[in-house]
């Protein structure tokens, strides 16, 4: 009887210990998760209320670390009028991780290579905690306006862009007219 | 005149009897007042209750204790008609000036309706305006919020280039994003020896006591979760485990892990049970063709984790033989064999 009753307690300690590593587990990370969430939404206010020009972006679902964005091309640029998608993806531990974006539009452009991958600065080295989406959704307007031949994802756009300006230019809006119509 | 005065005198010194109570005329005495010219005082003060601060006023300044008639006189030629006029003056100018500080005051008074009422517009056109004291408490509140979290800073803590964030959120910034200033990429010397900026933090809890106690709040939570964890580390072999909950996370989602763990539990208990019971006769079982599935590698090593601090625990407890240690083991072993599989059988249908 009294082994019967030692025995309980021993396997009684060790659950209750288990089961309380795990919940801890659990909960640290999902703390985590809710820290990022709450400024996921705070983001998403911001944008609400004060939105950037030509440039739109929210979550796809239900889901708050999967957002959708619409870009409108810029007048003055070939990409006048076209309609990019882009999905931004927030890793659980953002803000300290940068969102993945990624074009789910075709662009002709030296920044974006053919699976729509964005070469951005801010998006890997440059990230700092301190940027938000707002900032992110800026810089990618900036690459329609003003695409970075010295930092290109594409090396072919990128010569066609310094060499012949038109050409890039006639190529880029034939995209757009194709892909973002 | 004086005569007049006299005559009175007698009077009012009987009246001043009933007036004053003996302690009080002792006192003025003591001040060099005799009954006469407090009666005197307090009549006027009966007659013209305005005048009275000025008439005392003017009797402390210019009287020394009247002993002689001479005294009575100069205060009769005091009250003379001619002298009275003069302090009527006086109280013109006063009650004049009275008027214009309370016009003054009024007009100060309506000043302040309409401050509060463009207050009160401010607020309404600032919704998210929390303390009505401070119109500009938006821009405060951006001001004064962390730029890594965007909520009001919790515990700021200042770089050496002048940029605040709340202490934890720097800590993790400089932890998992290396030492730069999330604002302005300048180098922080130690992201771990930042200190709270105690001016800021004070201010912030002055001006945001509400979104400060809702953080202190979720704190004190986080904290309570952080202890029971650190409770948990000091035991022999919880570090084993938590490297194994690790793995098992990683391969399984955390609630398949949970009723594993709950599966392993009970299989134990009921082993248990039956090896105490029998005392030994369950050793046909041992070793039951245990072919471990590879997918049940992760949950066979954290059993058997389990099961050593078990021994561990039955060793210290009932101290019991050797030979039975041995026995113990062995129905362990048997015991986390089946349970894996029971699990497989589960598994397959």
């Amino acid at each position: 009887m009294n082994m019967n009753h030692s025995s309980h307690t021993g396997i009684g300690t060790a659950r209750t210990s288990s089961s309380l590593a795990i919940a801890t587990s659990s909960a640290t990370t999902s703390s985590w998760v809710s820290s990022s969430g709450k400024r996921i939404q705070r983001e998403m206010m911001e944008l609400n209320t004060d939105p950037p020009p030509d440039c739109s972006a929210g979550p796809k679902g239900d889901n708050l670390y999967h957002w959708i964005s619409t870009f409108i091309g810029p007048p003055g640029t070939p990409y006048e009028d076209g309609i990019f998608f882009l999905d931004i993806i927030f890793p659980s531990e953002y803000p300290f991780e940068p969102p993945k974006v990624v074009f789910k539009t075709r662009i002709f452009n030296c920044n974006v290579d053919s699976s729509g991958n964005v070469h951005l600065g801010i998006l890997k080295d440059g990230w700092s905690p301190a940027l938000t989406i707002t900032k992110v959704l800026l810089a990618i307007k900036s690459i329609f306006t003003n695409p970075d031949p010295y930092n290109a994802l594409v090396p072919g756009i990128a010569h066609l862009y310094l060499a012949d300006r038109t050409k890039h230019d006639d190529l880029a809006a034939e995209w757009t007219l194709r892909f973002a119509k | 005149m004086a005569k007049e005065e006299h005559k009175k005198q007698p009077d009012l010194a009987q009246n001043g009897e009933n007036l004053f109570s003996p302690r009080f005329k002792s006192v003025a005495a003591m001040a060099g007042w005799d009954e006469e010219a407090i009666l005197v005082a307090s009549l006027v003060v009966e007659d013209t209750p305005d005048r009275n601060k000025v008439k005392k006023r003017s009797d402390l300044q210019f009287k020394t204790p009247p002993s002689t008639n001479s005294r009575r006189k100069r205060r009769a030629h005091r009250r003379s008609p001619i002298s009275i006029p003069i302090l009527v003056l006086d109280l013109d100018e006063k009650e004049t000036a009275k008027e214009e500080s309370e016009q003054k005051k009024v007009v100060e008074i309506e000043e302040k309706k309409k401050i509060r009422e463009n207050e009160l517009k401010s607020q309404d056109s600032v919704v998210s305006c929390s303390n009505p004291a401070l119109p500009c408490m938006d821009k405060l509140r951006e001001e004064l919020s962390c730029a890594i979290c965007l909520e009001i800073c919790f515990e700021p803590s200042t770089t050496p280039c002048g940029h605040s964030f709340c202490k934890k959120c720097l800590r993790s910034a400089a932890d998992k994003c290396g030492k730069r200033c999330p604002k302005c990429r300048q180098l922080i010397s130690n992201g771990r020896s930042c200190k709270v900026n105690t001016v800021l933090w004070n201010t912030i809890q002055l001006l945001f006591p509400q979104e400060v106690e809702a953080r202190k709040a979720a704190g004190a939570l986080n904290s309570r979760e952080a202890e029971s964890d650190s409770n948990i580390r000091p035991s022999p072999s919880s570090s084993n485990r938590r490297d194994v909950s690790v793995r098992r996370r990683r391969g399984l989602s955390s609630n398949q892990d949970d009723n594993d763990a709950a599966l392993a539990e009970r299989l134990q208990r009921e082993d248990l049970g039956r090896l105490v019971g029998r005392d030994g006769s369950t050793t046909t079982r041992r070793r039951r063709g245990a072919p471990a599935l590879s997918q049940n590698e992760d949950a066979a090593l954290a059993l058997r984790l389990q099961r050593e601090e078990f021994m561990g625990a039955f060793r210290e407890t009932s101290g019991i033989s050797g030979n039975s240690l041995t026995l113990a083991r062995a129905n362990l072993r048997a015991m986390a064999s089946r349970a894996i599989n029971i699990r497989a059988r589960g598994r397959a249908v």
